[in-house]
């Protein structure tokens, strides 16, 4: 599996003992009465589930999960990410559409960590929460498990949390991140479709690309379809599929796009929370008013900044769409929730697209 | 109409400014006295909401609950939640690290009553996709020193249907206290909005009626708009009456001291508007007392006159069928039309009853060429039946043929025989 096999990191420094810090240890202190795998969704402990195998924290997965990826990432302060899909036995997701339907007792199950050093992403890792989504009788539910201090074991946390992240960057530089975890009802924040809670990565052209399985690598869809997980599968160039925003080797239009798209269209889209704004970021969106040329905002208030449009033809920096994505102000910032510092090189993507866009007469 | 800036040039010249921009800071209640919460009382609020089954209760004990997350009630029916008073239970998000709005409800037949929210990054209180929504004596604020710091909205239903909004107190924010928006079937009534830069605002909705409101010391009063490029493109049907709109003079904190206006349109508002009307579709205005408002009581605007793009689908940048009737109109002495925003600037010059004037009626005039080739026959169904015309200063503007060839006409006659019937019915919320 491609999977990160991590030691176990155990030097988390005990932080200040602010509200939030002292709610957090209290959670992963609370003695917690032995829990039976009885069916019965959420446990309280992500260990129940028996996801991983061996040492849970190496993230080791059970047999029956599998591996996947999105083609492009959604940005979470520079965490990393794997993700897996439980299915029910013998059943199987279905492809209707542009749209992925799983079948009912799916599991998503994504895991967020950032390694010691990112140069060294072997050599340990912090585990911060593992995200599940369940898809129960009555529709998705979303509910995140907080892992310990200890790395032993994660806990189901309602309420959110915040907590102080140190590691070593892709370039060498000490970083400190205050990590938040979004409280349960904010998850459909993002996973909302018509008000529905739905999956962001779990859609055909996401997962319409090659991903490495360790020993083979295969396109996902023909993979599951393969083990008998799909049906509507019909080859890969029958489905949509958006790129990866990191490879450089594609057109600049092609990943701002793609990068719009896994970043913002969750909300950005008809059919999400921000629809009251008529900015609207899927990768096929075509409509220039839509995607924010010479659009004027409508409830941004200072998250318009000292700016006229959404985008400013030709002008990167009078453009209220990158100010939002270069600012950590709550209120200003955008996305509103998952992050708290800047996605460097999602700005530098976005303003290198609208510069390349002809002025305005 | 570009800018005005040469104008101001002039006008600063041959004026002496009277700095008449006042600002407040004023609270309606003193959380400061009331007991903290603890933190496990906190978290049992946050928990409650997410928790939360159809057709409970959720009860929020006096206190002064310091948030650092958003409490969100997702797609529940049924759901009352109750504070122990506006000046009892205060929830301040000033701690909050992230999410847009303090608190955020989805879903139907909810209410939300007796209780103070505060000092939320984005907007205090938001409600979508929400059909039947109560928001009953909530004070919803901002403490800030630095007014350009404040939230964006107040009480924030958008994309909601059956919205009522009764005894609400809406102070402080930087866009509108009161905002309506995307919606239909709306109730606005005995709330009271001040030191907003908009008090009320009725933006892109069907069906509203707003009365016995106070709309004071805001930059602007209430507010009818309809912007372009929404999903929801055209509202129609208002009826603004009884209400008290008074001295909404305060300065426009939309945007930091010093900028100028940006792409939010309620930055362009001039302090000193009582009522504007921007592309609106079937408003009608009555027995409001409109005092003191030093720029225009009622303002009657196209879209166009903002600068700013003004095509979309399904929308129409004209404002139409509005009847303006036996409303009472006050002029402070002394006072002069706002000089900081270029649609101040333009009353304040091209007034037709002399420059600083304060006005109580003006209309820009701009009119679809294609329903008649002259203003005349009123093509936009502007209708203003008010009884004292001699005391009253009413302006028409002539702008289309650009900003060097502005003229003005004081013609009200052209629009004082006719009216209009605007349809409104709000008794589907008389269980709201």
């Amino acid at each position: 599996m491609g999977l990160i096999l991590g030691i176990a990191f155990s030097c988390q420094e005990k932080a200040e003992n602010t509200n939030q810090e002292t709610s957090q240890a209290k959670s992963g202190e609370r003695a917690l009465a032995p829990e039976e795998a009885d069916g019965n969704y959420p446990y309280r402990r992500l260990s129940t589930y028996g996801f991983f195998e061996g040492k849970m924290n190496e993230l080791e997965p059970a047999s029956n999960l599998t591996l996947y990826k999105p083609a492009s990432s959604l940005f979470t302060d520079y965490a990393w990410k794997s993700r897996f899909v439980y299915f029910p036995d013998g059943s199987q997701a279905e492809i209707i559409g542009e749209e992925m339907e799983l079948p009912v007792g799916s599991i998503l199950i994504k895991n967020f960590y950032y390694p010691n050093d990112f140069r060294k992403p072997e050599e340990g890792k912090r585990i911060i929460e593992t995200r599940l989504m369940i898809h129960e009788e009555g529709g998705w539910q979303a509910y995140p498990y907080l892992w310990n201090e200890e790395q032993t074991d994660a806990v189901l946390k309602v309420v959110g949390a915040q907590l102080e992240v140190r590691f070593t960057d892709a370039s060498g530089k000490d970083q400190i991140i205050n990590y938040l975890v979004p409280n349960k009802n904010q998850c459909k924040s993002c996973h909302n479709k018509d008000e529905k809670l739905a999956p962001i990565g779990i859609q055909p052209k996401h997962l319409n690309h090659e991903l490495d399985y360790g020993s083979f690598k295969s396109n996902q869809l023909a993979y599951w379809a393969e083990k008998g997980n799909l049906k509507g599968f019909e080859g890969a160039d029958t489905h949509p599929s958006v790129i990866d925003y990191e490879d450089k080797t594609q057109a600049l239009d092609d990943r701002a796009m793609a990068y719009l798209d896994i970043n913002c269209s969750h909300c950005h889209r008809a059919e999400g929370p921000a629809s009251t704004s008529g900015l609207f970021l899927t990768y096929d969106q075509k409509d220039p008013l839509k995607l924010g040329v010479n659009k004027t905002p409508v409830a941004a208030g200072k998250g318009a900044g000292s700016f006229r449009f959404d985008i400013q033809p030709g002008k990167a920096d009078e453009s209220i769409l990158t100010y939002r994505m270069n600012s950590t102000e709550v209120g200003v910032a955008m996305p509103e929730i998952g992050r708290t510092t800047v996605h460097e090189e999602g700005v530098e993507l976005i303003r290198q697209w609208i510069n390349s866009m002809p002025e305005s007469k | 109409m570009k800018t005005l800036k040469a104008l101001s040039l002039f006008l600063l010249s041959g004026l002496i400014l009277m700095g008449c921009d006042s600002s407040t800071y004023e609270q309606t209640f003193d959380t400061s006295k009331i007991r903290r919460a603890s933190l496990e009382e906190t978290e049992a609020i946050v928990e409650a909401f997410i928790l939360a089954e159809d057709s409970s209760t959720i009860i929020i004990p006096e206190g002064f609950y310091n948030l650092n997350t958003q409490l969100i009630l997702d797609n529940k029916t049924g759901v009352k939640i109750k504070g122990a008073g506006m000046d009892k239970t205060v929830l301040s998000f000033r701690n909050l690290q992230t999410g847009g709005e303090g608190v955020k409800i989805v879903g139907n037949q909810i209410s939300i009553e007796d209780l103070t929210i505060e000092d939320a990054p984005g907007d205090g209180i938001k409600s979508q996709h929400s059909d039947g929504i109560t928001f009953r004596r909530l004070n919803v604020t901002w403490t800030n020193g630095d007014k350009s710091k404040n939230g964006t909205y107040a009480i924030y239903p958008v994309q909601c249907k059956n919205v009522m909004i009764d005894e609400c107190i809406a102070s402080h924010s930087k866009d509108a206290g009161i905002y309506v928006g995307q919606s239909e079937n709306i109730v606005v009534k005995n709330s009271l909005a001040f030191g907003n830069v908009a008090g009320i605002e009725i933006e892109n909705s069907d069906n509203a009626e707003v009365f016995g409101n106070t709309a004071r010391n805001n930059s602007g009063g209430i507010l009818v708009f309809n912007l372009p490029g929404l999903p929801k493109s055209d509202g129609k049907g208002t009826k603004i009456y009884d209400n008290d709109i008074i001295d909404n003079n305060h300065k426009n904190f939309a945007t930091p001291i010093g900028d100028g206006p940006n792409g939010n349109t309620v930055t362009m508002i001039p302090p000193g508007s009582g009522i504007v009307l921007l592309a609106a579709k079937e408003v009608e205005i009555y027995n409001n007392r409109i005092h003191n408002n030093k720029t225009s009581g009622v303002s009657i605007a196209s879209y166009q006159v903002t600068g700013f793009p003004a095509e979309a689908p399904n929308w129409s940048p004209y404002t139409m069928d509005i009847y303006v009737h036996d409303n009472e109109y006050k002029r402070k002495k002394l006072s002069t039309p706002d000089l900081t925003r270029e649609l101040g600037q333009m009353v304040s010059i091209y007034n037709a009853h002399g420059k600083g004037k304060t006005q109580d009626i003006i209309y820009d005039g701009i009119w679809d060429e294609s329903i008649s080739p002259n203003i005349e026959s009123n093509p936009m169904r502007i209708c203003l039946q008010e009884k004292n015309w001699e005391d009253l200063h009413f302006t028409r503007f002539y702008l289309m043929d650009g900003e060097d060839n502005i003229t003005s006409y004081k013609d009200h006659e052209l629009f004082q025989n006719c009216q209009v019937k605007v349809k409104t019915d709000i008794s589907g919320l008389a269980g709201l």
